[in-house]
């Protein structure tokens, strides 16, 4: 940007600044949500916890079974661990610029780094949560997923997927209030499709087809493939799912950018 | 060195754009203190945030060739849900600073007391004030923007800040805007004037004054 921050600033230099201040503001944002006179944290345990119970009785009672004999209650919290993650970033996208106005007042925070620190925050939250309760499985039930470093991956993926959109929503929450009414709707209607409590195998093919257009459900295959293994059977394309990732950051980036011009302090 | 080069700036309203800076070009150097005098309306603020690059302009562009404060006044800059601690401790980390130095000297020239430990939201607004430049002079900015909000503070404070400011005399550039002369003259040494969203300076403060007054 023209207007430097600081004289005489290097790219390298402007690298470490930008690095500096995500680490200070993801350390704020530490303070603010799991502080020690604040619940935050609790909730992001209580809710698939709360979640898994009720899908587990609900299931124990109507007697009810899932295709390939998965576990359910298992299914549903490891899944809904995921849909959490991608449904905090988003949800929180339109109204991020308006809850960090008085950070703006420091021309070294950008709208950018501000968004990133929350998501870094969320994900590793989120990815804790999933690393807690696999590991209680683990030691309580002895049920080992395949491949907990592909369970982190596609976590970490859903993250950026999930960053890019909430750049987007963001910048377009510059222009208009729109976002802030339907984003809500928005997750909520979208979340049976997401692939949070189905896989692609269960669809007849010429649905999976349709299906498999959505970037989610790819990263939702992966992670049951980390979960599962090559016990049930998961279909997802790597390179589709970082495509996306990488496009919709790339234009996130750019609207972000062009809206700034435009918000009013 | 600030310059600004045409910068313009614009707001959409309900009765269409609204043009509040109107191609500014101007020269601030090192160690100059100017007061900036306008009207209420003038477009004080909006100059101030531009230039502290808070809001970008519309047209035009703010080169900025020494550090350069946010907008010192009543409101922003603060995290009103954290402590006077804690804001000083996050400003120290942004801004590159010794954490612990930094909270010392925000605590002791704030003089905040007790409510150094409290939520920023329970403090009065001339304790708000008082934090805000604290805040600001622990960074050490080679210029300081402030809107008015000097007369705010009481007088035992304004008396420190002055004290802070002329110390740093050589090396410190002050942009104060106002619409009350008196406190334009206890601070600056020249003048420019802010009206009809075009800027106007003078070097001396007493003929800003005076061309101000009789408008």
């Amino acid at each position: 940007m023209s207007d430097a921050t600081i004289p005489a600033e290097g790219l390298g230099a402007a690298f470490r600044t930008q690095l500096r201040v995500i680490g200070a503001l993801t350390l704020r944002e530490l303070s603010a949500r799991f502080g020690k006179e604040n619940l935050g944290y609790l909730w992001l345990f209580g809710e698939p916890a709360l979640l898994g119970s009720a899908i587990g009785a609900l299931h124990l009672v109507t007697g009810h079974t899932m295709p390939g004999g998965l576990d359910p209650a298992f299914f549903m919290v490891t899944g809904y661990i995921m849909f959490y993650l991608l449904r905090g970033v988003i949800n929180r996208a339109p109204g991020v610029i308006y809850g960090s106005q008085s950070l703006l007042y420091h021309r070294c925070i950008t709208l950018f780094d501000i968004i990133l620190a929350k998501d870094v925050l969320e994900t590793a939250a989120t990815m804790f949560v999933m690393a807690l309760f696999l590991g209680g499985c683990w030691l309580i039930l002895g049920k080992r997923p395949a491949h907990i470093e592909i369970v982190m991956w596609s976590m970490l993926l859903m993250g950026l997927f999930a960053h890019a959109v909430c750049l987007l929503l963001a910048a377009g929450s510059i222009y208009t209030e729109v976002f802030e009414r339907v984003t809500h709707l928005f997750t909520y209607l979208t979340m049976p499709f997401t692939g949070c409590f189905y896989m692609a195998f269960w669809l007849p093919t010429d649905l999976q087809r349709v299906a498999l257009w959505n970037p989610t459900l790819h990263i939702f295959e992966m992670m049951r493939y980390g979960l599962y293994g090559l016990s049930v059977p998961t279909q997802f394309d790597q390179p589709y799912v970082i495509g996306w990732i990488v496009a919709l950051n790339l234009l996130g980036m750019a609207a972000l950018r062009a809206a700034r011009r435009h918000l009013v302090i | 060195m600030i310059r600004l080069h045409d910068v313009s700036k614009s707001y959409r309203t309900h009765l269409g754009q609204r043009e509040v800076l109107r191609g500014l070009n101007a020269t601030f150097a090192p160690g100059e203190k100017v007061g900036i005098l306008g009207r209420n309306g003038a477009g004080k603020t909006t100059l101030l945030r531009v230039i502290a690059g808070v809001e970008l302009p519309s047209t035009g562009r703010v080169e900025r060739r020494m550090t350069v404060s946010w907008p010192l006044g009543f409101a922003g800059a603060m995290h009103y849900n954290m402590t006077g601690a804690d804001n000083a401790r996050f400003i120290a980390r942004i801004y590159a600073k010794p954490v612990a130095e930094t909270v010392d000297f925000v605590r002791e020239f704030a003089d905040l007391g007790a409510y150094f430990r409290l939520p920023v939201k329970t403090y009065s607004s001339g304790m708000i004030i008082r934090l805000g430049f604290a805040l600001s002079l622990a960074v050490d900015f080679d210029c300081y923007l402030v809107d008015e909000a000097i007369a705010v503070g009481d007088s035992r404070f304004a008396a420190r800040y002055h004290a802070a400011l002329t110390e740093r005399q050589a090396r410190s550039a002050l942009l104060l805007v106002s619409h009350i002369p008196d406190v334009v003259r206890s601070y600056c040494s020249s003048g420019a004037i802010l009206d009809n969203g075009r800027l106007t300076r003078y070097d001396d403060l007493d003929e800003a004054i005076a061309i101000y007054q009789a408008a």
